[in-house]
């Protein structure tokens, strides 16, 4: 063999030492989750008893089905508010010349680095006071006004269409709205597509405001702070918080395999390049 | 079958509701859904009495009660009737958002007759009575028979000191499966919070917990030093009692979860405990070099300022706080009522958990309250976690205690 | 600067007439959310910490007095030094381990898209979920971590114990971190021309001053990225901590400047301290960010 085959083999069991702490956890999860009561503190990863019990017991104690659906909803309202706002400004910024745009496109993405606990204050206060609080819009509403992260994103993108589609369709008498609806999104769907799960991951994972929202209410709350509820009711229960953990985790690395090839692209598409 | 006949309950309501101009109140309580329900019982007996009421019961659990409460008053939007706990009191009338039921109780002077006068004292303020007890909870020690049994040691009697407590704690500590690691603690306790545990151990050796008025807080005298190293040894020295993060294993109840042979705790473990697969009965506090001691705390009714039917509040506040309404909130055995009638009666005493349910009362005789001031629940926090630094072995004991007056004076002078 | 590179058309359109409507509507609510979502809130933020307000009774002006506080409240300080220790150690190894995963990943190797979703698989997962289940790994005496140490005949470690605990912790945020750091890196990897590499190998340039001369400094503006971005993770991290150090009375063993923000604020109801809390996370992120910006002039474009 040549060096640079050895270095492969060296590199190839470095990387699987890695993906073994990397992806481990979530076996010892699953096989927890499968144990029962009585066995929890027995160390094997394999089960000696192999049972299910703990999951219909979790929807006994708690409605997860209504957090997951809670959660879901949630998660699918802001993709969507964020699909349409971040990429409409997105076209506006990779396409149209306008006075201070470089400016504002700067100031957008200078807010990357203010942190969610300085603006969580205010829009508190602003939505207790629209009477929204203890409702689930406090969550999805802001997904609506845009975003520096998907604005940046689609902005990237849409700068690798050829301009000239869009002044043909102009010359054509096509409006701004009718170019962005008809050319720039449907040639950007695999950009929508990695924007969509990084929007719904976000919004799935959240718990700092579901946490300031919606503290408690079972039915209105999302898995996250159900987790983080369970959590100090159930301390101690270990295969029934594994199963629990479990569920949340499940839908997202379902996805993720299903759909590997765009969340890779799409983090590679913010054109480091 | 089950979900038609709720439907045509919720249709019946709807329409009752329609029919009469009634008047609608809520009242809100932090608790479990079966304290939820036994309210909701309770509800339903006063509105069969006051047909143009109706009442909401709205529980949540602890933390998102306080949380949502806050939220609720602040937009002006309050539950007619809440849940207070004695020590944030002081948080909330001195906030101006409870509403005096001084003029209410003057006309009805003999309502207060008959309640124990510990309990009526933490809702008693200069400007009025903007507060009236709902029941009461003092600490008792609880311990697993089957524990004591096995290790051939006589149960806790009322004669037993605090060396006592500590010896049979560490005598019960073992390691079962003989694997190495202890799987049976003698006691067990978070450490935190003054209430269960440490108040009491501190009023026992001679000492004085805080003085909010001086803004000062006194867990560093001599006498309450020799109480808190008591708890150190036990947990530092002895071994005896599970460090947090062993506790975080079973579950934060090390009673419950019968992995510890002792807790202290008050009458609202009572139904959790009911359910376990061991033996268990209570007993007093041990005592200390100055006599026994345990702490009083109450949960009580206010009536929000901004309530817009406070003559139906008033009403419901008044049912609750009556012997028909504390009979049945006896019943549910979260609590001892803070009426002396109910509480020595058979709707009390004579509950389904066979235990002396006297024992609770009768631990008024020694009991301080638990205080009640402005801010206590940010002091709580902040001595909670410099104590917490003791029981790791992070800091000595000195130190720990220095760091717990520093951080507690310091909540207390942000709350002035 | 790729972050914000001029656009690479050279005629943009400009609008005209009734054009002009549509880029306001199609910034509207771009707009919006900066003028209410973002510099709204910051400017009541600011405006808050000059009050003392618990939400209930009316605000009273405090002047700079939540400020002057500050290095007074030492719970605060604690959650300072706790998040300035925890960013310290985050933010390196965080973009070094990264950068080590993803040029290993950049060969040819049998499987490697299996270590793509592997590696990636922590980033993906709801920190809330992984959170505990890291819990039960750490736990003191039945945890997974010290069953095997007892087992290869160690002593159990106290994880989550005052001493290891920001180690514990800054091993879980790494571990979830690593994912999305490779990705790109190893986009800004596969965007180095190959002939890069052979020009070097024929200057006889070892695999050292390959990655010296060659590699890193291509990827200087990933790395730059990387390192702003993580930094401002790590001052903002929650999720993990507030699970893994939660204490019996609703604090946390470890508290960060955002979980203390979040107690002032939502449990004690003193949004003004809170809001000046939140205020001097703000400026540390700035300054940290400035400082990156200086130190990436200093040493020159990527070449």
């Amino acid at each position: 063999m040549t060096r640079e085959k050895w270095g492969d083999v060296l590199v190839f069991v470095a990387l699987t030492v890695g993906a073994v702490a990397m992806i481990g956890p979530f076996f010892w999860m699953i096989s927890t989750s499968l144990k029962p009561m009585a066995e929890q503190f027995d160390m094997r990863l394999i089960p000696a008893t192999l049972t299910v019990e703990n999951y219909p017991r979790l929807f006994r104690i708690m409605p997860f089905h209504l957090m997951i659906w809670n959660s879901f909803k949630i998660a699918a309202i802001s993709v969507a508010g964020q699909l349409l706002t971040c990429s409409m400004a997105a076209f506006i910024f990779a396409v149209v010349r306008f006075p201070g745009r470089d400016l504002l496109f700067v100031v957008l993405l200078v807010t990357l680095m203010v942190p969610v606990q300085v603006t969580a204050i205010p829009q508190f206060i602003i939505f207790k006071w629209l009477g929204l609080y203890g409702t689930q819009a406090p969550l999805y509403a802001p997904a609506f006004l845009g975003g520096a992260f998907g604005t940046f994103l689609m902005r990237q993108y849409f700068q690798t269409i050829p301009i000239e589609l869009a002044e043909a369709a102009r010359i054509d008498g096509a409006s701004l709205s009718r170019i962005f609806f008809t050319i720039y999104l449907p040639l950007s769907k695999p950009a929508l597509a990695a924007f969509a799960i990084f929007a719904f991951l976000f919004s799935w994972n959240d718990l700092f405001s579901a946490l300031i929202y919606l503290p408690s209410d079972p039915e209105k709350t999302t898995l996250t702070v159900g987790l983080a509820l369970f959590q100090t009711q159930y301390g101690g229960q270990w295969t029934l918080m594994m199963a629990a953990s479990l569920i949340s985790v499940a839908p997202i690395i379902i996805a993720f395999f299903l759909a590997q090839r765009h969340f890779i692209e799409g983090i590679s598409m913010s054109g480091f390049k | 079958m089950k979900l038609r006949a709720f439907a045509a309950t919720a249709f019946a309501l709807a329409l009752s509701t329609m029919a009469h101009a009634e008047t609608t109140i809520t009242y809100a309580l932090w608790g479990s859904p079966t304290e939820g329900e036994v309210w909701a019982r309770i509800a339903r007996a006063f509105e069969a009495l006051h047909p143009d009421i109706k009442v909401n019961i709205q529980v949540a659990d602890w933390d998102s009660y306080w949380e949502k409460l806050k939220v609720q008053v602040a937009g002006g939007t309050p539950p007619d009737v809440f849940a207070m706990d004695a020590p944030l009191f002081q948080d909330w009338q001195s906030r101006g958002v409870l509403l005096d039921m001084k003029p209410f109780i003057d006309k009805d002077p003999t309502i207060l007759d008959g309640v124990y006068p510990i309990t009526l004292k933490a809702y008693t303020t200069a400007g009025g009575i903007f507060g009236l007890p709902r029941d009461f909870q003092t600490i008792v020690l609880y311990y697993n028979k089957d524990m004591f049994d096995a290790a051939k040691m006589p149960y806790p009697t009322d004669t037993w000191t605090y060396d006592d407590f500590r010896a049979a704690a560490k005598k019960l500590t073992l390691d079962k499966n003989g694997d190495g690691t202890i799987d049976q603690w003698g006691f067990w306790d978070g450490g935190y919070d003054m209430e269960p545990f440490w108040g009491a151990l501190v009023w026992a050796y001679g000492g004085e917990v805080v003085d909010p008025a001086a803004g000062k807080t006194l867990i560093s005298s001599p006498e309450a030093t020799a109480a808190f190293q008591v708890l150190s040894d036990m947990w530092l020295t002895d071994k005896s009692m599970p460090t947090t993060e062993q506790l975080k294993q079973f579950s934060y109840d090390g009673f419950l979860s019968g992995v510890a042979a002792m807790g202290m705790s008050g009458h609202w473990s009572v139904p959790d405990y009911a359910a376990v697969a061991f033996h268990w009965d209570v007993a007093p506090m041990p005592m200390g070099p100055k006599g026994r001691a345990t702490s009083v705390n109450s949960a009580g009714f206010v009536i929000a300022k901004d309530s817009k039917n406070p003559d139906a509040a008033w009403a419901f506040v008044k049912y609750a706080f009556s012997d028909a309404g504390q009979t049945e909130l006896a019943k549910i055995g979260f609590a001892v009522p803070v009426r002396k009638s109910v509480a020595e009666s058979p709707a009390y005493l004579g509950q389904a958990t066979k235990i002396d349910h006297g024992l609770y009362v009768k631990a008024l005789d020694y009991a301080h309250l638990k205080p009640v001031f402005k801010g206590y629940e940010e002091w709580s926090s902040a001595v909670g976690d410099a104590l917490a630094t003791v029981w790791t072995g992070e800091n000595s004991l000195a130190d720990g205690l220095a760091a717990a007056v520093a951080d507690g004076d310091a909540a207390l002078a942000k709350n002035k | 600067m790729p972050l914000w590179r001029k656009t690479n058309n050279v005629a943009d359109l400009r609008p005209l007439g009734r054009e002009r409507w549509w880029v306001l509507a199609f910034l509207l609510p771009t707009l919006l959310g900066l003028i209410l979502g973002t510099f709204g809130s910051i400017f009541a933020t600011i405006g808050i910490s000059f009050f003392n307000w618990d939400l209930l009774t009316p605000a009273i002006p405090a002047g700079i007095s939540n400020y002057v506080d500050l290095p007074a409240d030492r719970l605060f300080m604690k959650s300072l030094v706790n998040t300035l220790v925890f960013s310290a150690l985050y933010v390196p190894l965080t973009v070094v381990l990264s950068l080590a995963v993803a040029m290993g990943m950049n060969r040819k190797l049998w499987g490697i898209s299996a270590f793509r979703v592997a590696y990636f698989l922590p980033t993906v997962s709801s920190p809330t979920a992984v959170g505990l289940l890291w819990t039960w790994i750490y736990a003191e005496d039945h945890g997974t971590l010290n069953a095997m140490i007892t087992a290869m005949g160690g002593n159990p470690v106290s994880w989550l114990g005052p001493k290891m605990a920001m180690y514990s912790v800054v091993i879980v945020n790494v571990w979830g971190a690593i994912g999305g750091g490779m990705i790109i890196f190893l986009a800004g990897l596969q965007a180095i021309p190959k002939d890069y590499y052979e020009v070097a190998r024929l200057d006889g340039a070892t695999a050292w001053q390959r990655l010296r001369y060659v590699t890193l400094p291509a990827l200087a503006p990933s790395i730059f990225f990387q390192a702003v971005l993580t930094t401002i993770n790590a001052f903002q991290a929650f999720d993990y901590i507030y699970i893994l150090t939660r204490s019996g009375n609703g604090n946390s063993t470890m508290p960060t400047l955002v979980f203390s923000i979040y107690r002032t604020g939502f449990r004690f109801f003193r949004m003004g301290d809170a809001a000046a809390q939140a205020v001097v996370l703000t400026l540390i992120i700035f300054a940290m960010t400035a400082i990156y910006f200086h130190l990436q002039k200093r040493w020159g474009e990527p070449g």
